[in-house]
C-alpha cells in the first residue's frame, strides 16, 4: 500500500532530497517510468550491479520504509544532477532550458530588440549628457581643489635611499629627473612657449576653444637642480635635488601678489637634521604668470612650474623625515585624510 | 512485526556481493529503526484496542493481579511502578534553546553572509600582514555583515520562541492527587504513582488520574468535553454498554472531570486503572500532537525556494567572476573581495526581516477580523488553502439547540432558527398551539440563571440540558415570562427524563381558579409519547387518534427526522376533578397516576442551526475554489442536514444513497460517478484502504464525514494531502489536536476550543465562526500576491548593485557603489517602501480564482526573476550608471577615460592622475570622488526604486486603475527612502567611515527620466498582457 502511495508522490518530487541511499533504485524507476534517459539507466545498472531477483527484494523492503524520513545521501547529489542535466538538454522534447528552439529564438529575438532600443536609449541620454558638458572647461572643480603636491624623482616610494658612493642606488633618480626635465629643455620651451611677464597672471580672453598660449618654465631656472651643471643632480655628492610639482588645476589663481611659496623642513625629529636647502627657483614661489591654467584641450604646451629643493646638508646615515608645504592664501596644508594636499612628506637616508 | 522482520533479514542472505551486504546491512538498521518509530506512529492512529469494559470483575482482578476489595500490595505497586514508569505524560525531546538560536543564525542567507564576513577578516588579515597600515574597509564591512547576520538572526529566533509548548497544556489537565486502595488502606498519593490494576475512588469534582475501568458507581457523570468535545456531561456506571470502548459507560478517562457521583451512598465511584500514563487515551493523543511532525508551511517552503535561487545565483556569479578576476590576473585578495561584494550586491540581507513584517502586519490585520494567528507562516497558508476540513459544531452551527420546526394541527410550522430568533412567524391562533406551548413552558426543568433581566433572551444563562435549554428560551420568546406562567401553575410532582423511559412528565395546577383539575403534561420520544396517547388535538379540538392520524404523525416525524432534527412529542392530559381531587398526593415513585390514553398535541423539533453567515462563506469558499469538508462526530444525517443548509452539499447535488432512493434501486447498482456529494461514516471510514479514501476524496467534490474519531480525523487529513491539498482543519477538543498539528494550518476555536487545541493550532478563530476563516484565506491570498510584489521590488536592484562589480572588474571602471554603500540601500532606503507593499489592495476579485497550486504557482517564479533582473533591473542599472558618469564627467573624468582606469586609479602612490581637463589629482582627492560616485549611484538606484515601488503595485491592472494614492503607505515609503537618502548624504556625509558625500542637489534628478522610463515601460508591459491574456508576452512577462 505504501509503495503504491509513495509511487504516486515521488514523480511529485524530482527534486526530492531525501531519499535514502537504497532507495535509488526506487527513484530511478519511478523515472524510468517518467520516460527518463538512457543514460540514467546505465548509471543504475553500474550502481545496483545485482540480479533481478535481489532487486524485487529490495523493492519489498522498501515497501516497508515510511518516505520522506531518511537523511539526504550522496544519491540525492546524483539525482539532482540528472534532473540538471535533463533542464540543460532534454533530447526527448528536444528543449534546452525547458524551451524548445523556437522558442528560444523567439526570447532572443524579442531580447535584441528590446536590449538594443534600451541602449539607444541610453545612448541618448549618454550624448546629450556630454553636449551638456563642456570639454574646455570642467564644470566643477571643488573636487580636485585644493592642489595636490607631487615630488620628482618617484617611482612608487617616497623613499629615498641611497648610498653616494654606489652610483647604482642612486642613478635611476637621475634619470628619470633627465626625463622628466626633458620637457623643461630650454630650446623647447623657447620654441613652444612665450616668455610672459613675471609676477601677474598670464590671463588669455577669447572664446573657450581657442588655442591659449603658456609660459616658458626653462629648464635652467633650476640652476644646479637643472642636470646642466651637475648631471648627477647631486646625489653623488649627498647633495640631492627634488623637484616639487603642484598639481594643475584649471582656473587656478593663486593670490595676486603673494605667489605659493615652498618650504620644507624636518618633519617630527631634530630641526638640525637639514641644515640648509637651497630651493630653484629662489624665491621658492610658482610664478603668477603660470595661472590660471586653460586646460588640456586649448592650453596644450602648459608646462607646470617646479621648485627645485637642493638638500645641501643633511645629515648622513640616518632616516630624515622631510615635509614640504606649500603656503599662500588658497592653499591648505593640514588635511589630515589627504597627506598630499598643499604638501607632501618624504624620507631622505643618505649613506656615505 | 517480527515477520517484517524476518523478510528484512532474508535479504541479506541473497545479497550479491559482500560489498552489497555490508551496505544492506547497514541500511537495515536504518530502516528497523525508522521502522518501529513508524510503527508507534501508525499503532497511535489506529483506534483504541482495548476489552477491559467487556470483562466481569473477576476477569478483571486475574487479568491486572489485583484484589477489588484490598487492592494491590505496595510491593507490587511499586514493582508495576518500577516496569511501566510512572504515571504522567512523556514530554518529548526538546530542542536546547542556543541550537534553536544556533540555527536561525545559519538560515537563510545567512551562511553565505558569514562566508563573506569571515572572508573580509581573513582578507584584512593578509593585508594587514603585508602592509599593517591597510585600509579598516574590509574590517567595517566584515562587522557589519555579522551584525547583519546577528540581527537577522535574533529577529528569526525571538518570532519563533513565541511559538508555545504543545505538552505543557496536556500536562495541565493532569490531576496531582488520587485516592487509591492498597494494601486494604485508602491512601491518598499522588497521581503520577498509579499503576495499572490499582483501585481508585473518585469524588464528584474530582479529575480521573488514570484510565479507569469503573466498578462500581451511581449518578455518575463525567465531563468528556477536553477529550471528545462532547460538551454535554455523560453519565457512567459500572455497565458494559458499547462494544466501542470510548462509548462504553464503565470506562472514564485520564484527565476528564467527574462532575457528581453524589447519589452514591459513600458518595464516591470506585475504578480499576487498566492504562496509566503515555498509554493512556488522553497521553496517546499528546504523542501524537506533539510527535506529528511540524511540515513545514507553504510560506516556508516558498522562502526556501527563493532563497536556493537567490543564493544559487549569488554563489555563481560570485565564483564566475572570482574565476574571471584570477585570469585577469588580480591579486587573489582583490578577487576574495570581488566576491563578497558579488555576495553582498546579490543577497537582499533585509527581506527575510521584511517578510516577517509583512507577515506580521497581516496577521494583526487578521486579529482584527477575529483570527488570531500564532505562527506568522500560516498567514499565508491560508490562502493557499485547498482543502478545509471543518468542525460542524460550534464552527458551522451556533452550538446550541433552537426549535426549529413544529407540527400540530397536522401541519408543519417552521420556527425561526436565526441567531437572534426573535421573529417567530407560524401562525400561533390555533387552540392546539395554546396548549402545545403550555405543556413547553410547563414540562421543562431549565431554568434562567437569576438577574439577566437585561441580556437578550438568546444570550441568557440557562441551568439545564441542551434541549431544555432551547425549549425554555424559544417559549420564553413566545410566551413571555416563563417562570411567571410555572408560577401560576403550580407543579405538583415530576418525573426527570431518563434513558430507560425516555420521558419527562409533570403534574400542574391549572392557572384558572375556576377549573380545579391537575394538567399532566408530558415530552419524550415521540413514539413513546404516541403510544401513551389514546387522542390527539387537532384544532383544539381533541378527536380519536385514528390510524390516518397515526399516519401522518410517522410522516411528519420522519420529516422531521430526515432534516437531522432532534424530535420531540409532546402531550397532556387533564385529570378528572372526581379521581384526582386538590388535596390528592401524588407520588412519582409509584406513578400514582394515569400515564396512557393522553392526548396528543404535537412534535417539536430542535436542531443546532448553522450561523447564519456560514452558508455566504461556503459559497465564497466555492468561488474561491475551496473544497469544504465536514468532519464531525454527530449523526450522519444530522450532518447532512446541516451540510445541506449551509451549501456543504449543494441543493442538487445527491450522494449515492439519495440516486438510490430516487430511483428506487439498490444502492449498489448506482453508478458512483452520478453523485457528486458523499455521507461517509466513521465506520464506513475505518474499512477503507487509504487508496479508497484517496478516490474518495479526489472524485467527490462535496465530502461529508460523519461519526469520527480524532483519529480518523487525522488520517483524513493525511488523506488530503496525499491528494497534494493544503488542508486546513478545525477543531477544538483535546482529541482534534493530532489533526490541527498535522494540517497545513490548524485552526482552533477561541470560546470552546481546549488549551491543547489551541497550543496545537496555528490560528486561532475568536469567534469560533466559520466565515471568520473565509476573511483569513482572502488575507492570505493578498499577502502572497503582496510578497510577490515586495520580492520582486527587492530583486529588481540586485542587479543595479551587481552590474558596478561586474563592471568593476572587467572594464576597470573605478568602482562606481562600495559594499557598505549597498547594505544602505538593502538595510535602509529599501525597507519601509518593501514593507509599504504589504498594505496594497487586491487587483482583482482573489477570492474569485483557485487557490494556487502547491508546486506551480511559486512566490518567485522565472518570470518574475527574468522580469526583475533582466528587464528593470537591468534598465536601472543604466539609470545609475547615468548618474555616476555624470558626476565624474562633471569633474573632470569623461566615461571613456574612465575605462581601464583603475589600477592608476586605485594607487595609493599616484597623487598627480591626470583627466580629460589636464587637472591633477591625488589619492585622496580620487577617493572622495569615488565616494561621491558611490553616493551618486546609490542616489540613481534610490530614485529608480522610487519608479520600481510604484510599478510594484499592480502585476497586471493599470497604476492608475489601482489608484495612485489608495495605499498611502506606499508614499510613507518613498518619503522615507528619499529622507533616509537625504540623511546619509547630507547628515553623514562627513562620517569617513560610511563612504557617502554630499551630493550636489541637480544629481538627485539624473536618474528621474530614467526612473520615468521604467515607469512607462512596466506600464507597455501590462497593457500587453490585459490586451492579449494567454499570448507569448503574457506567459513570460506576468510575474
Amino acid at each position: 500500500m505504501r509503495r503504491q502511495l509513495r509511487s504516486r508522490r515521488a514523480p511529485a518530487f524530482p527534486y526530492g532530497s531525501r531519499y535514502r541511499l537504497d532507495d535509488q533504485d526506487e527513484v530511478n524507476q519511478n523515472y524510468l517510468a517518467d520516460e527518463e534517459e538512457e543514460a540514467e539507466e546505465e548509471a543504475q545498472m553500474m550502481m545496483a550491479s545485482n540480479s533481478e531477483e535481489e532487486k524485487e527484494e529490495e523493492e519489498e523492503e522498501e515497501k516497508e520504509e515510511e518516505e520522506g524520513q531518511g537523511q539526504p545521501t550522496g544519491n540525492a547529489w546524483w539525482h539532482k544532477l540528472q534532473v540538471i542535466n535533463e533542464y540543460l538538454w532534454d533530447p526527448e522534447r528536444r528543449m534546452s532550458l525547458a524551451r524548445t528552439g523556437q522558442s528560444w529564438s523567439l526570447i532572443l529575438v524579442i531580447y535584441f530588440f528590446f536590449y538594443a532600443s534600451l541602449a539607444a536609449v541610453i545612448t541618448l541620454f549618454m550624448y546629450s549628457l556630454f553636449l551638456a558638458i563642456s570639454p574646455y572647461m570642467p564644470t566643477f572643480t571643488e573636487r580636485v581643489k585644493p592642489p595636490g603636491v607631487m615630488i620628482r624623482p618617484f617611482a612608487h616610494s617616497l623613499n629615498f635611499n641611497f648610498n653616494v658612493s654606489e652610483p647604482d642606488t642612486w642613478q635611476h633618480y637621475v634619470i628619470s629627473l633627465n626625463g622628466f626635465l626633458q620637457g623643461y629643455n630650454d630650446s623647447l620651451q623657447e620654441e613652444m612657449n612665450v616668455d610672459c611677464p613675471p609676477g601677474q597672471y598670464f590671463i588669455q580672453d577669447g572664446d573657450e576653444d581657442e588655442d591659449k598660449k603658456a609660459c616658458q618654465f626653462k629648464r635652467s631656472f633650476l640652476k644646479n637642480c637643472s642636470g646642466l651643471e651637475d648631471p648627477t643632480f647631486g646625489y653623488s655628492t649627498g647633495q640631492p635635488c627634488i623637484l616639487l610639482k603642484m598639481n594643475r588645476i584649471v582656473g587656478f589663481r593663486p593670490e595676486l601678489g603673494d605667489p605659493v611659496k615652498v618650504s620644507c623642513k624636518v618633519q617630527r625629529g631634530d630641526e638640525n637634521d637639514i641644515r640648509s636647502i637651497n630651493y630653484y627657483p629662489e624665491s621658492a614661489s610658482f610664478d603668477l604668470r603660470y595661472y590660471p591654467y586653460y586646460g588640456k584641450l586649448t592650453h596644450v604646451n602648459y608646462t607646470s612650474p617646479l621648485v627645485a629643493m637642493h638638500f645641501t646638508d643633511v645629515v648622513k646615515n640616518q632616516v630624515v623625515p622631510v615635509q614640504c608645504q606649500l603656503k599662500g592664501k588658497g592653499i591648505i596644508n593640514d588635511v589630515i585624510n589627504d597627506r598630499f594636499v598643499g604638501r607632501i612628506i618624504f624620507t631622505l637616508n643618505i649613506e656615505t | 512485526m517480527r515477520q517484517r522482520k524476518l523478510e528484512i533479514y532474508s535479504v541479506e542472505h541473497h545479497a550479491a556481493t559482500d560489498i552489497k551486504k555490508k551496505e544492506g546491512r547497514d541500511g537495515k538498521k536504518d530502516n528497523d529503526l525508522e521502522l518501529k518509530r513508524n510503527q508507534q506512529k501508525e499503532e497511535l492512529k489506529k483506534e483504541l484496542d482495548l476489552d477491559d469494559h467487556k470483562l466481569s470483575n473477576k476477569e478483571l482482578e486475574t487479568k491486572y493481579g489485583t484484589d477489588i476489595i484490598r487492592g494491590l500490595s505496595s510491593t507490587r505497586a511499586a514493582e508495576l511502578l518500577a516496569q511501566n514508569g510512572p504515571n504522567a505524560l512523556t514530554p518529548p525531546k526538546q530542542t536546547p534553546e542556543i541550537i534553536k538560536f544556533l540555527k536561525q543564525m545559519v538560515g537563510g542567507f545567512s551562511i553565505l553572509l558569514w562566508v563573506g564576513a569571515v572572508l573580509c577578516w581573513i582578507a584584512f588579515g593578509i593585508q594587514y600582514v603585508s602592509n599593517p597600515s591597510a585600509s579598516l574597509d574590509s574590517v567595517y564591512l566584515g562587522t557589519v555583515l555579522a551584525v547583519v547576520v546577528i540581527l537577522t538572526g535574533i529577529f528569526a529566533y525571538y518570532q519563533e520562541a513565541k511559538s508555545t509548548n504543545i505538552m505543557a497544556s496536556f500536562c495541565k489537565m493532569i490531576p496531582q492527587q488520587a485516592v487509591v486502595i492498597r494494601d486494604s488502606e485508602k491512601k491518598v498519593i499522588p497521581a503520577e504513582q498509579l499503576v495499572v490494576g490499582d483501585i481508585v475512588e473518585i469524588k464528584g469534582g474530582d479529575q480521573i488520574p488514570a484510565d479507569i475501568r469503573l466498578l462500581s458507581a451511581q449518578g455518575c457523570k463525567v465531563d468528556n468535553s477536553s477529550l471528545t468535545g462532547e460538551s454535554e456531561p455523560q453519565s457512567r456506571s459500572s455497565e458494559f454498554t458499547h462494544e466501542n470502548p470510548l462509548e462504553t459507560k464503565n470506562i472514564t478517562f485520564y484527565s476528564t472531570t467527574c462532575l457528581e457521583a453524589s447519589t452514591s451512598p459513600v458518595g464516591t465511584a470506585t475504578g480499576m486503572v487498566i492504562n496509566t500514563g503515555d498509554r493512556t487515551i488522553i497521553g496517546r493523543i499528546a504523542s501524537l500532537a506533539s510527535g506529528v511532525g511540524n511540515e513545514k508551511t507553504p510560506i516556508a517552503i516558498e522562502i526556501e525556494h527563493f532563497v536556493h535561487i537567490v543564493a544559487g545565483v549569488a554563489v555563481s556569479v560570485g565564483i564566475l567572476f572570482f574565476i574571471i578576476a584570477v585570469c585577469m590576473k588580480y591579486h587573489v585578495l582583490d578577487a576574495i573581495i570581488f566576491l563578497i561584494a558579488i555576495i553582498v550586491a546579490n543577497v537582499p540581507e533585509g527581506l527575510l526581516a521584511t517578510v516577517t513584517v509583512a507577515l506580521s502586519l497581516t496577521a494583526k490585520r487578521m486579529a482584527k477580523k477575529n483570527c488570531l494567528v500564532k505562527n506568522l507562516e500560516a498567514v499565508e497558508t491560508l490562502g493557499s488553502t485547498s482543502i478545509i476540513c471543518s468542525d460542524k459544531t460550534g464552527t458551522l452551527t451556533q452550538n446550541r439547540m433552537t426549535v426549529a420546526h413544529l407540527w400540530f394541527d397536522n401541519q408543519i410550522f417552521v420556527a425561526d432558527t436565526s441567531e437572534d430568533n426573535l421573529n417567530q412567524g407560524f401562525d400561533q391562533s390555533s387552540g392546539t398551539w395554546t396548549s402545545l406551548s403550555k405543556i413547553i413552558a410547563l414540562c421543562n426543568r431549565a431554568e434562567f440563571k437569576p438577574g439577566q433581566e437585561s441580556v437578550p433572551i438568546m444570550k441568557r444563562v440557562v441551568v439545564g440540558d441542551a434541549s431544555e435549554t432551547a425549549l425554555l428560551k424559544f417559549s420564553e420568546v413566545i410566551l413571555g415570562d416563563v417562570m411567571e406562567i410555572r408560577k401560576r401553575n403550580h407543579k405538583v410532582v415530576e418525573i426527570p427524563f431518563n434513558s430507560t423511559n425516555k420521558f419527562q412528565l409533570s403534574i400542574h395546577q391549572t392557572e384558572d381558579p375556576n377549573d380545579k383539575r391537575f394538567l399532566l403534561v408530558m415530552k419524550g420520544a415521540p413514539e413513546r409519547i404516541l403510544e401513551k396517547c389514546s387522542t390527539i388535538m387537532i384544532n383544539g379540538k381533541e378527536q380519536p387518534l385514528d390510524k390516518s392520524m397515526a399516519q401522518a404523525f410517522h410522516t411528519a416525524y420522519m420529516e422531521l427526522g430526515g432534516l437531522g432534527e432532534r424530535v420531540l412529542g409532546f402531550c397532556h392530559f387533564y385529570l378528572p376533578a372526581d379521581e384526582f381531587p386538590e388535596t390528592y398526593s401524588f407520588d412519582s415513585e409509584s406513578m400514582n397516576f394515569p400515564t396512557s390514553n393522553l392526548c396528543f398535541v404535537g412534535l417539536l423539533s430542535m436542531i443546532d442551526p448553522p450561523r447564519s453567515t456560514v452558508p455566504d462563506a461556503v459559497t465564497k469558499c466555492r468561488s474561491a475554489g475551496i473544497k469544504v469538508i465536514m468532519v464531525t462526530g454527530d449523526h450522519p444525517i444530522t450532518a447532512k442536514a446541516i451540510a445541506k443548509s449551509v451549501g456543504i452539499i449543494s441543493a442538487n447535488s445527491e450522494t449515492v444513497e439519495d440516486i438510490a432512493k430516487r430511483c428506487n434501486i439498490a444502492v449498489e447498482q448506482v453508478n458512483k460517478r452520478d453523485a457528486k456529494a458523499a455521507v461517509v461514516t466513521g465506520m464506513e471510514l475505518k474499512d477503507m484502504s487509504p487508496e479508497q479514501l484517496d478516490e474518495l476524496l479526489a472524485n467527490y467534490p462535496e465530502i461529508v464525514f460523519a461519526r469520527t474519531s480524532p483519529q480518523q480525523k487525522l488520517i483524513i487529513v493525511e488523506g488530503c494531502q496525499r491528494q497534494d491539498a493544503v488542508v486546513a482543519v478545525t477543531g477544538d477538543g483535546v482529541n482534534d489536536s493530532p489533526a490541527l498539528k498535522k494540517a497545513d494550518i490548524g485552526v482552533a476555536m477561541g470560546i470552546t476550543g481546549s488549551d491543547a487545541a489551541k497550543n496545537a493550532a496555528d490560528m486561532i478563530l475568536l469567534d469560533d465562526n466559520f466565515s471568520s476563516i473565509v476573511t483569513g484565506v482572502e488575507e492570505g491570498r493578498l499577502i502572497f500576491d503582496n510578497l510577490k510584489k515586495t520580492i520582486a521590488y527587492t530583486l529588481t536592484k540586485n542587479i543595479a548593485e551587481l552590474c558596478p562589480f561586474l563592471i568593476y572588474i572587467i572594464l576597470g571602471l573605478p568602482l562606481p557603489i562600495g559594499t557598505i554603500t549597498l547594505l544602505f540601500i538593502d538595510l535602509g532606503t529599501d525597507i519601509i517602501p518593501s514593507i509599504a507593499l504589504a498594505y496594497e489592495k487586491a487587483e482583482s476579485d482573489i477570492m474569485n480564482r483557485k487557490p494556487r497550486h502547491k508546486k506551480k504557482d511559486r512566490l518567485v517564479n522565472q518570470q518574475l526573476a527574468v522580469y526583475s533582473y533582466l528587464h528593470i533591473g537591468l534598465m536601472q542599472a543604466l539609470g545609475a550608471f547615468l548618474v555616476y558618469f555624470t558626476v565624474y564627467a562633471q569633474q573632470g573624468f569623461r566615461p571613456t577615460s574612465l575605462f581601464h582606469l583603475r589600477i592608476a586609479w586605485d594607487s595609493d602612490h599616484l597623487n598627480d592622475l591626470e583627466d580629460n581637463y589636464g587637472q591633477e589629482w591625488t589619492s585622496y582627492q580620487r577617493q572622495y570622488l569615488e565616494w561621491t560616485g558611490y553616493t551618486a549611484f546609490f542616489v540613481g538606484i534610490m530614485v529608480q526604486q522610487i519608479a520600481d515601488l510604484i510599478i510594484r503595485k499592480t502585476r497586471k491592472n493599470s497604476i492608475f486603475k489601482q489608484g495612485l494614492f489608495r495605499n498611502k503607505v506606499i508614499w510613507v515609503g518613498i518619503a522615507s527612502q528619499i529622507i533616509v537618502a537625504l540623511l546619509l548624504s547630507y547628515g553623514l556625509g562627513s562620517i569617513t567611515a560610511l563612504n557617502f558625500t554630499m551630493l550636489k542637489a541637480q544629481y538627485w534628478f539624473v536618474a528621474v527620466p530614467h526612473a520615468i522610463l521604467i515607469w512607462v515601460y512596466d506600464e507597455m508591459r501590462k497593457l500587453f498582457i490585459r490586451l492579449y491574456p494567454g499570448s507569448w508576452w503574457d506567459k513570460n512577462m506576468y510575474y
